[in-house]
C-alpha cells in the first residue's frame, strides 16, 4: 500500500438540487495509474474540475500531500505540482505549438516578472519545452500553429503542455475521446511513458485503454463511489456491469 | 523588414520637422505624438493583454492635472522632479482603479473603468478647488521653448515604444500574450493571471501619465474635458484603427485621427459624423487596422 | 433636513430610480441575452426625449408626442438591430464598444442636425400639472404619474418575463444564448423583438423625464453611464437587480446631491465599487460558480 498523493474525503459538489459528486472520498496512491470511469452523468468531469481548483466544492475536503487544498485556485494547485490535461482543446489556438508549450514551461520559473530579458534567454525554459514536444512527437510540428493542427495532434500538444509544467500529478480527462484507433493507440503508449515517475487520475470511456494501463480503477454512478479496485475486479464486477446498463464493460 | 523601415522613417520625418521651427506643425505634431503614446499603452492592454479599458484618458488627465497643481501650489517646475512625480502619481492611481476594476471581469470590467472614469471627471469638473469645468493654466512650464518641448516629446514616444518592445518580448510579455489567448488556461498553468493584468494595467497607466504630463507642458493647460469616456473612447478608436496588438499600428492610428480631426474641422461643422462614420467603417470592414494591411496574413 | 423634505428627496430618489430602471432593464437584457454592450443606448433615451419635445411643441400635446414617440422608437430600433447591431453578436469587446460610440456620436450629429442644440422645456399636460403636498412641500404629480407608470411597466415586464413563452425564451437566453439557438428557436426574432422593446423603454423613459430635466444635448451621457452602474450592481441580465440597483443608485444619486453637493456624482460611484468589493458579480447577478 503506497501513501496517498491526493485524497479526497466526502468531496461533494451540488449544482442547485443536483449532487453532481455526492461524498466521493478516494484516496489516490502515489506513483500509480488511476482511472475514474462511469456512466455518462456520473460526475467524473465535475470530480476532476474539483480536483484542478476549477470548480469549487461545496463540501468536502481535497487533500493534496496532506495538506487541504480544498479551496486553492487552479494556478496555485499547478504550482504545486498537479497538471491539468482537458477534454477539449484548451489551447492558445493563435500561436504555434512550439509557443504554446514554451509557456507552460516557463510557468516554472519562480515568477514571470521579468521585463527586461528577450525570453528565448531563458534557456532552462526552452530545454524543458523541447523535451515536453519531443516526448510527445510534436518536434517536427514545432513552427505550426495551434489552432489549425490536427485534432489527434492537438491531444498532443495538450498532453505536451501539461508535461512542461512538470506535473507530480496529472489529471487527464478522456485524452482519447474522438480519436481513430491508430492515433488512440500512439496516445495511450504516451500515456504510459508519461505515466512513469508519476501519479496519474484518468477519466476516460476507451476501455481498452483503461484496463491496459491503469493500476487502479474506481466507478463512480450518480456522483457516488459503487466501487475501487484493479482492473480485473473491476472488469468481471456483476454490479459495475449494471451501473451501465446491463452493457458490456470490458 | 517592411516595418523596421516605416518606423524609421517616420521617426526620420517627425524628428526633421523640429528643425523647421514651423510653429503650427510643431504644436500639432507634439500634440499628435502624444496621442501616439497614448495608443501605445493602450494598445499594450488592449491588443496584447486582452483588456478593454475606458479608464486610459483618466490617467491621463490626473498626470496633467498633477503636473498643474505642482507647479501653481507647490512652485515645482524642475522636470527631474515633476515628471517622475507625475508619473508615479498615475501608475499609483492606476495601480487602484486597477485593483478595484479586476475584481470584475469581461464587460463588468469594461464598464467598472468607464465608471471610475467618469468618478475622475465629475471630481476635477465640480470642484471650484481644481478648476472646475474651466480647468487650469499650469503657471510655469517644465519646458519652455516649443522646439524643446517638441523634441522632447518625440524622445518620449520613442523611449516609450522601445521600453514597451522590450517589455512585450520578455517572459512577462508572453505572459500576456497567453492571457489574451486563454486566460483560464493560463491560470490552470500556474500563472496568477490577476497580478499580471493588474501590472499591465500599471503599466498602460504610467504610459498615460507621461503622455498627461507633456501634453500639460505643451498647452500650459488642463481641463476635465481630457478625462472623460469619450477621449478615452477616441484612443481605443486609434488602436482599432492602426491595428491592435502590434504596438506600431495604433501610434499610426493616432497620427492618422489627427490629422482626420484637424482637416475634418475645417471641410464640415459635421466632422464628428465624419469619425462616426470611419469608426463604424473600421469595426466592420477593417477590423485588423491598417496594421492588418500592412500584414496580410494573420499573426502567428 | 425636515421631515417633509426628506419626504420630497425620498419620493424623488424613487422616481429617479424607477426612470432608471426603464432605461437599464433594457441595457442589462440586450446585455445579457443578446451578449452586446451597447453604449448608444443613451441615444435612444435622448432621441425619445427629443421626438416627444417636437410633437408636443407643436401640437401642445405631450401624451400625443408619447404615443407618437413610442412607436418610433420601437422601429428605430429595429432598425439599429438589423443594421449594426446584428453584426456585433459573435464579434469581441473592443468591436462592440468601438461600433456603439460610433453610433453615439452618429445619433449625436442628427439630433444637432435634426433638432438643434438649443435647449428645450417641454410642459406637462394639463391633467398633470399640479402638485402633491408632502408637508411644507410640494411634489408635481407629473413625477407621481412617472413614477405610477414606471412601476406598471415593471410589473408588466415580470409577468411577461415570468408568465410567457416570449418569457421563458428571453429568460433562457440570458443564462445559455448558445443552448437557445441550438434549440432552433428563431433567434434573429427573439434578438430584434428584444432590442426594440430595449430601445423603446430607454426611450419612453426620456419621454417622460423630458418635462422635469428639459431636453438638451448630452442629455443621454449621464443616463447611459448611471444605467451602466445600475447594471453592474444589479448584475448583468437580472430585471430583478436591475430593479433594485436602480433604486439604489436613484436614492443615492438623489441623497447625494443634497447632502454633499460637491460630491453627489462621486457618491454614485462610491456605492458601485462598494458593491463589486463584495460581490464581483452584481449583487443579483449569476453569483460566482466555482470560480
Amino acid at each position: 500500500m503506497g501513501e496517498a498523493l491526493i485524497e479526497t474525503d466526502g468531496l461533494t459538489r451540488r449544482f442547485g438540487a443536483l449532487a453532481a459528486v455526492n461524498g466521493v472520498s478516494l484516496a489516490f496512491e502515489t506513483g500509480r495509474v488511476h482511472a475514474v470511469i462511469g456512466p455518462n452523468g456520473a460526475g467524473k468531469s465535475t470530480f476532476l474540475n474539483l480536483l484542478s481548483g476549477e470548480l469549487r466544492a461545496t463540501s468536502g475536503r481535497v487533500l493534496l500531500r496532506g495538506e487541504d487544498v480544498t479551496r486553492a485556485s487552479p494556478d496555485r494547485l499547478s504550482r504545486l505540482g498537479v497538471g491539468r490535461a482537458y477534454q477539449t482543446a484548451n489551447l492558445f489556438p493563435e500561436i504555434s505549438s512550439g509557443d504554446c508549450v514554451w509557456l507552460a514551461a516557463q510557468s516554472r520559473l519562480p515568477s514571470s516578472m521579468l521585463f527586461f530579458r528577450p525570453a528565448e534567454r531563458y534557456p532552462q525554459v526552452g530545454v524543458r519545452a523541447a523535451r515536453a514536444l519531443e516526448a510527445c512527437g510534436l518536434s517536427q510540428r514545432r513552427s505550426a500553429i495551434a489552432g489549425q493542427l490536427s485534432y489527434g495532434e492537438q491531444r498532443q500538444l495538450e498532453i505536451a503542455m501539461v508535461l512542461a509544467t512538470d506535473p507530480s500529478l496529472l489529471l487527464l480527462d478522456e485524452p482519447l475521446a474522438g480519436l481513430g484507433h491508430d492515433e488512440a493507440l500512439r496516445i495511450v503508449a504516451l500515456m504510459r511513458e508519461v505515466a512513469k515517475g508519476r501519479t496519474v487520475i484518468l477519466v476516460e470511456h476507451d476501455m481498452d485503454a483503461v484496463f491496459s494501463i491503469s493500476d487502479t480503477v474506481t466507478v463512480l454512478v450518480d456522483g457516488r463511489v459503487l466501487v475501487t479496485g484493479a482492473p480485473d475486479e473491476i472488469r468481471n464486477s456483476a454490479a459495475v456491469r449494471d451501473a451501465y446498463l446491463g452493457g458490456e464493460v470490458a | 523588414m517592411r516595418r523596421q523601415a516605416l518606423l524609421l522613417a517616420a521617426a526620420a520625418a517627425l524628428a526633421a520637422v523640429a528643425f523647421s521651427g514651423d510653429r503650427f506643425w510643431l504644436q500639432f505634431l507634439g500634440k499628435a505624438m502624444i496621442g501616439c503614446i497614448l495608443a501605445i499603452g493602450l494598445d499594450l492592454l488592449v491588443g496584447f493583454t486582452g483588456m478593454v479599458s475606458l479608464a486610459h484618458s483618466a490617467f491621463f488627465g490626473l498626470a496633467a492635472y498633477a503636473l498643474a497643481l505642482l507647479t501653481n501650489r507647490l512652485g515645482l517646475v524642475n522636470p527631474l522632479v515633476t515628471l517622475p512625480a507625475c508619473i508615479a502619481f498615475a501608475a499609483a492611481a492606476a495601480l487602484v482603479i486597477g485593483w478595484l476594476s479586476l475584481r470584475a471581469t469581461g464587460v463588468y470590467f469594461i464598464m467598472v473603468t468607464l465608471a471610475f472614469t467618469q468618478m475622475l471627471y465629475y471630481l476635477f469638473n465640480d470642484s471650484p478647488a481644481l478648476g472646475g469645468s474651466d480647468g487650469l493654466y499650469v503657471q510655469a512650464r517644465p519646458v519652455d521653448s516649443r522646439v524643446a518641448a517638441y523634441v522632447v516629446i518625440w524622445l518620449a514616444l520613442i523611449a516609450v515604444y522601445l521600453v514597451l518592445s522590450r517589455v512585450l518580448r520578455a517572459p512577462y510579455g508572453r505572459v500576456l500574450e497567453g492571457i489574451r489567448g486563454n486566460e483560464q488556461r493560463m491560470r490552470s498553468l500556474g500563472y496568477p493571471t490577476r497580478r499580471y493584468k493588474l501590472v499591465a494595467f500599471v503599466i498602460a497607466g504610467a504610459t498615460a501619465g507621461v503622455a498627461g504630463y507633456l501634453d500639460a507642458t505643451l498647452y500650459g493647460f488642463v481641463n476635465p474635458a481630457q478625462l472623460g469616456w469619450r477621449q478615452s473612447g477616441l484612443i481605443l478608436v486609434t488602436v482599432l484603427l492602426g491595428g491592435k496588438g502590434t504596438l506600431y499600428g495604433p501610434a499610426f492610428g493616432a497620427l492618422l485621427l489627427a490629422f482626420i480631426e484637424h482637416y475634418g474641422e475645417k471641410v464640415t461643422e459635421h466632422w464628428n459624423a465624419l469619425i462616426a462614420a470611419l469608426v463604424i467603417a473600421v469595426v466592420l470592414f477593417l477590423p485588423r487596422g491598417l496594421a492588418g494591411l500592412l500584414q496580410g496574413r494573420p499573426r502567428g | 433636513m425636515s421631515l417633509s423634505l426628506f419626504l420630497v428627496q425620498l419620493v424623488n430618489g424613487v422616481e429617479y430610480g424607477l426612470l432608471l430602471f426603464l432605461v437599464a432593464s433594457g441595457l442589462t437584457l440586450v446585455f445579457g441575452v443578446l451578449g452586446v454592450l451597447n453604449f448608444a443606448h443613451g441615444s435612444f433615451y435622448m432621441l425619445g426625449a427629443y421626438l416627444a419635445w417636437w410633437v408636443s411643441a407643436r401640437s401642445g400635446s405631450l401624451l400625443l408626442g408619447i404615443a407618437i414617440g413610442l412607436p418610433a422608437m420601437v422601429l428605430i430600433g429595429l432598425l439599429v438591430e438589423r443594421l449594426a447591431i446584428a453584426r456585433l453578436y459573435s464579434r469581441d469587446h473592443l468591436s462592440q464598444v468601438l461600433l456603439t460610440y460610433g453610433l453615439v456620436l452618429l445619433f449625436n450629429e442628427l439630433q444637432s442636425v435634426l433638432f438643434g442644440n438649443d435647449v428645450h422645456g417641454v410642459d406637462t399636460p394639463e391633467a398633470l400639472s399640479w402638485a402633491v403636498r408632502l408637508g411644507e412641500q410640494t411634489w408635481p404629480a407629473w413625477r407621481a404619474f412617472t413614477s405610477l407608470a414606471c412601476i406598471c411597466i415593471a410589473v408588466a415586464m415580470r409577468q411577461i418575463v415570468l408568465g410567457t413563452r416570449f418569457g421563458m425564451r428571453v429568460r433562457a437566453g440570458a443564462s445559455n444564448p448558445e443552448m437557445v439557438e441550438a434549440l432552433g428557436i428563431d433567434v434573429r426574432r427573439l434578438f430584434a423583438t428584444l432590442f426594440s422593446a430595449g430601445t423603446a423603454l430607454a426611450g419612453l423613459a426620456g419621454m417622460l423625464a423630458a418635462p422635469l430635466t428639459t431636453v438638451y444635448p448630452g442629455m443621454g451621457e449621464s443616463v447611459l453611464i448611471l444605467s451602466f452602474v445600475v447594471v453592474v450592481i444589479g448584475g448583468i441580465g437580472s430585471i430583478k437587480g436591475a430593479f433594485f440597483g436602480a433604486l439604489l443608485v436613484g436614492l443615492a444619486d438623489t441623497f447625494g446631491k443634497v447632502l454633499l453637493p460637491g460630491f453627489a456624482s462621486a457618491m454614485v460611484y462610491a456605492v458601485m465599487a462598494a458593491v463589486l468589493l463584495w460581490r464581483p458579480r452584481g449583487l443579483l447577478g449569476a453569483a460566482a460558480e466555482g470560480r
